[in-house]
């Protein structure tokens, strides 16, 4: 039993490559063993952006033998009357090499067919594995990559040294120009010179841990941290939690040293946004705050070297930056000369999206859109604030700061309105109208910014589904998926019974001007089934998927009032007396169904013959008298445990009753019954399509 | 250390490495990309290594000689090494050194960055260098140049003179770099931004510009069908610059912008195709003798295919 070591020293790999190759290499290593019958032990991975490494321990000495059976015609074809070989096993044996009289007999599904067994002896490790681990290298995939020097082979960076040793021997594997050795390298400048391997794990990541280099991503991101952590200490704080940030510097440098530094206290009065982001856009350094969390004129840069003296560094360090807010500054100065108001005209010569026109039309829709649904909303009053935030939620898109920055989007309008005075709403309302960014992220502070919001987002998805674009499978260009779960997570929040039909044709008659790419009625069928995709998909994690489907079947058009259903539907499901219930009810939506539209009446008491019809007559004005105030209320617990309370009469008439009875007005009469117990959950659910069923021993026959 | 002497120096080193040692071209470019020792002679299979000086004009970025940071005409120090040699970053930590820049002593780093130029339809992946956090080179694996695959491929080398001649003598304002003892930048160049910027955001007359454009335009495009392919890049070289200026002076539209960028995308294309012809028609004369016949066969059929599409 052997240890097999690869390493692929490159010069500088991105740092996003570099987990994700990581995960790749570990993960094919593990297969392809295991296709090859090799046995083996733990597989691992680590690396740093020059180098990318796995081992897997103990690896079997030889190939386990592969046994593989070919079958061919069935014997009664492959053998005359007589029991000498036909045509047809001539021809099998002579496809698979063999002598017809080497051919067995083996049972199969199919029957006794003729076969041919054959054992493939397993060869020995250091055989199969030079080619395993080619494979391995050229099956690297980057996000991009690149042509080193003459050959064809391609790679993140350039490939500068390969190590591949089997239980310490080496394998000879070659990768376009690169050929294999068991030596590699340390820290760029601290330890350059090779260092010679034995093919241990253990000894690996010692040597390398010598020379500079923390292999391990986790020990490293670790250290990252903790250096972090310390540099922020010296400097008379904490650094700014930011693990996006820890992972990218992880993975931008082999041995982290941080570096604590300071800039001028005058740029704290930059808006704090904007000083984090220069520090960590543009030169990947840590925020430092004070205990209460306030920005301190510090930061903490993580060096990829342990450099002789840490101030000619630090000195650097602050040098750039100082020039950074140099700029920022002067962003900061230029965009407050010019009112946010003043801006809105030039949103006209900014390109939206080439069909849909310009910034300024899609605020002056976004403006359209959101003061309908705050009418619908029935607030009245928010009506000219939501028209204000929407025609300025986009105008810090024509700010230098938000051009440097992107990220700063609605941030930086939101400061700049502050600094004009505006009313503290509409400066929210700026922010959190891009809010939530993502399946978690935080959501607006207050109507405003949640109905601007999703006026952007319906006209998002409205305006590019009506131009004929699509998201398709993985990929979404044009962040549809985005803008569906941003609208559902505001509905939802903030507990707006909206029609979502509605909104679709006022965001379609918002976009009156823009030419479809189909018909309005198209378009707004295509968003509603997109819409009704992405909440299935979101409920499906949190719900059964029966319960789900089965919400959705008796509608979605108000989303929280489905939301409030299907948490109702989850509820009584759990009850024991849920399951007899959902099988009465599944009867009755089955014969509505069976039965068709205008069979039925308005029910006639007087044509009601049985005892069990009666008492469902009943029964059943009961429940509709005691169900109507829950319903106000969209109290559908009570209302399903309620309506639940009319089950043994369902059910007693279900036995008592044939409800296609002969003579036309009785069974019109009976199937009115029937459309009027099933408009007691039509509404809430379609119990057709849950998954209910008795325990054995209790089913009962049909009728 | 002067700026002068950090010229100096750079040229030394690579000349010590066999580098040929051209100039800047003589004529606009906004970087030294553009200059045809780097754009033309990374085709083909003949190998080239050079290095020089390029002053390096972008209308956009001027700032009339007010920010300590930004030029209107900046030097850029242009190396490109074709094949890159397998140590090709170690050759260029040495160039650091040789300037004074100990990477025992500074923080330097290959920080990831992708290159293209949409206007030379170019591309390659490489790294931004920084030194204790600031850009002091643009190093670029080119894969392609003109749409053409850069086969081999070659290593480009873009130091920022006066970022990294600022760093060195620890001044803010770039106008307060040492020229040489008793002159600064600013004695050389203020004016230059002053006038320059003056020149590209207002005084620069539109009209005459998208003339100038249309001109050089069809005489790139005369040129390249009577095959002379040098002359020809230099008119596309004038219309990327006379682009510059109307970009600069805002008179293109962002709708427009792309369909300009897309006309010097073409002759640039065409000019790289022409100077592979030329090339392959005097047998690739930069090659070892022994190479030369395989490379005019290879280069003949991978033409032919072309013609043939």
């Amino acid at each position: 039993m052997a240890d097999l070591l690869v390493e692929i020293g490159a010069e500088e790999i991105p740092a996003g490559f570099v987990p994700v190759a990581l995960e790749q290499l570990e993960r094919d290593l593990a297969k392809a063993l295991d296709d090859a019958r090799l046995g083996h032990g733990e597989v691992k991975a680590a690396g740093t952006p020059r180098r990318l490494a796995v081992w897997a321990r103990d690896v079997a000495p030889k190939q386990g033998d592969a046994r593989t059976e070919a079958f061919g015609p069935p014997v009664t074809q492959a053998f005359d009357a007589e029991g000498k070989p036909t045509q047809a096993a001539l021809g099998f044996a002579k496809s698979q090499g063999v002598d017809v009289a080497a051919l067995e007999r083996k049972q199969t599904p199919k029957g006794e067919r003729v076969a041919v067994t054959r054992i493939e002896k397993g060869r020995k490790a250091e055989q199969v594995l030079p080619a395993l681990v080619e494979r391995l290298i050229a099956g690297l995939r980057f996000r991009k990559s690149m042509r080193s020097r003459h050959d064809d082979v391609t790679f993140a960076r350039p490939v500068r040294w390969i190590v591949a040793l089997h239980g310490g021997r080496p394998l000879k594997v070659r990768f376009g120009e690169v050929v294999s050795g068991s030596v590699t390298y340390g820290h760029r400048f601290k330890a350059p010179k090779a260092i010679r391997l034995t093919g241990k794990p253990e000894d690996y990541v010692a040597k390398l841990q010598k020379a500079f280099v923390v292999v391990d991503p986790v020990a490293r991101r670790a250290l990252v941290e903790r250096e972090v952590a310390k540099a922020a200490k010296a400097a008379g704080g904490r650094a700014l939690e930011n693990p996006g940030l820890v992972d990218e510097v992880t993975n931008l440098v082999e041995f982290p040293t941080g570096i604590p530094g300071e800039f001028e206290k005058q740029n704290l009065d930059l808006p704090a946004e904007v000083v984090i982001s220069e520090m960590r856009s543009h030169q990947r350094y840590f925020a430092v705050v004070d205990g209460a969390g306030k920005l301190k004129n510090r930061f903490v840069a993580v060096a990829g070297t342990p450099v002789k003296d840490p101030k000619v560094a630090r000195h650097g360090y602050e040098r750039v930056l100082r020039a950074r807010l140099a700029d920022a500054r002067f962003f900061f100065e230029e965009d407050k000369k010019r009112k946010l108001r003043d801006r809105i005209e030039a949103l006209g010569r900014r390109t939206y999206q080439a069909k849909l026109g310009s910034e300024l039309d899609r605020t002056n829709r976004m403006a359209a859109v959101a003061s309908a649904l705050a009418r619908a909303l029935g607030k009245e009053a928010l009506v000219a604030d939501v028209v204000e935030v929407a025609r300025l939620a986009k105008t810090d898109l024509t700010t230098g700061m938000v051009g440097e920055f992107p990220e700063l989007q609605g941030i930086m309008g939101a400061h700049y309105a502050r600094i004009e005075g505006m009313k503290l709403e509409i400066a929210d309302g700026i922010e959190d109208h891009y809010r939530p960014v993502g399946a978690t992220g935080e959501l607006p502070r207050g109507d405003l910014g949640a109905l601007v919001g999703l006026a952007d987002r319906l006209h998002q998805l409205v305006g590019i589904v009506g131009v004929g674009e699509k998201a398709t499978g993985a990929a979404d260009p044009f962040g549809l998926r985005r803008a569906a779960i941003g609208i559902l997570r505001l509905l939802l929040d903030r507990g707006y019974h909206l029609s979502l039909a509605a909104a679709v044709e006022e965001t379609l008659n918002a976009l009156a001007g823009v030419k479809l790419a189909q018909d309005r009625a198209v378009v707004a069928e295509q968003v509603l089934d997109f819409v009704r995709g992405r909440l299935r998909a979101q409920w499906s994690e949190e719900f059964p998927s029966d319960l789900v489907e089965a919400v959705l079947a008796a509608g979605f058009d108000d989303v929280v009032d489905a939301r409030q259903r299907l948490e109702a539907l989850a509820e009584v499901k759990a009850r024991p007396d849920f399951v007899p219930l959902a099988l009465a009810f599944k009867r009755v939506a089955n014969i509505q169904e069976k039965a068709g539209g205008p069979g039925a009446a308005r029910v006639d008491p007087a044509l009601l013959r049985d005892e069990a019809e009666r008492r469902l007559l009943a029964e059943l004005e009961r429940v509709e008298a005691e169900a109507v105030s829950f319903r106000q209320h969209r109290n559908y617990p009570a209302v399903l445990k309620n309506v639940a309370t009319l089950e043994p009469a369902v059910a007693q008439f279900f036995d008592d009753v044939l409800v296609m009875a002969e003579e036309p007005a009785l069974r019109a009469n009976r199937l009115g019954l029937m459309r009027r117990v099933a408009s007691l959950f039509a509404d809430v659910a379609d119990f057709r399509k849950i998954q209910a069923e008795l325990p054995p021993q209790a089913q009962q026959p049909q009728a | 250390m002067y700026f002068q002497d950090l010229i100096l120096k750079l040229q030394s080193y690579w000349a010590s490495r066999n580098c040929i040692l051209a100039q800047g071209y003589d004529q606009e470019v906004g970087a030294g990309t553009m200059n045809p020792a780097t754009y033309l002679r990374v085709l083909g299979p003949e190998p080239w290594n050079v290095a020089y000086v390029e002053p390096s004009r972008r209308p956009a970025d001027g700032r009339f000689g007010e920010n300590p940071n930004r030029l209107y005409q900046h030097h850029q120090f242009q190396v490109i090494l074709k094949p890159n040699p397998p140590d090709v970053q170690e050759i260029y930590l040495g160039s650091l050194k040789a300037i004074g820049i100990d990477p025992l002593e500074h923080d330097l780093r290959f920080v990831e960055d992708d290159w293209e130029s949409p206007t030379l339809g170019a591309w390659g992946l490489g790294w931004e260098v920084w030194c204790d956090g600031m850009e002091i080179t643009q190093y670029t694996y080119f894969q392609q140049a003109g749409g053409f695959e850069v086969r081999p491929v070659a290593a480009e080398l873009t130091y920022g003179l006066e970022r990294i001649a600022m760093y060195l003598q620890d001044v803010e304002n770039v106008f307060d770099v040492e020229w040489v003892k008793g002159v600064k930048y600013r004695e050389v160049f203020h004016r230059n931004e002053v006038e320059m910027s003056e020149y590209s955001f207002r005084a620069s007359d539109p009209k005459m510009l998208f003339g100038l454009f249309d001109t050089y335009e069809a005489e790139c495009k005369r040129l390249i069908g009577l095959k002379l392919p040098l002359p020809a890049y230099d008119y596309c070289l004038k219309c990327s610059h006379a682009f510059n200026n109307l970009d600069a002076r805002g008179a293109i539209s962002v709708t427009e912008r792309a369909a300009y960028i897309g006309r010097v995308r073409a002759l640039a294309h065409e000019c790289a195709k022409g100077y592979l012809d030329s090339r392959e028609t005097l047998g690739f004369p930069l090659l070892p003798a022994a190479q030369r016949k395989k490379a005019v066969e290879a280069a003949r059929a991978a033409r032919e295919a072309r013609e043939a599409r």
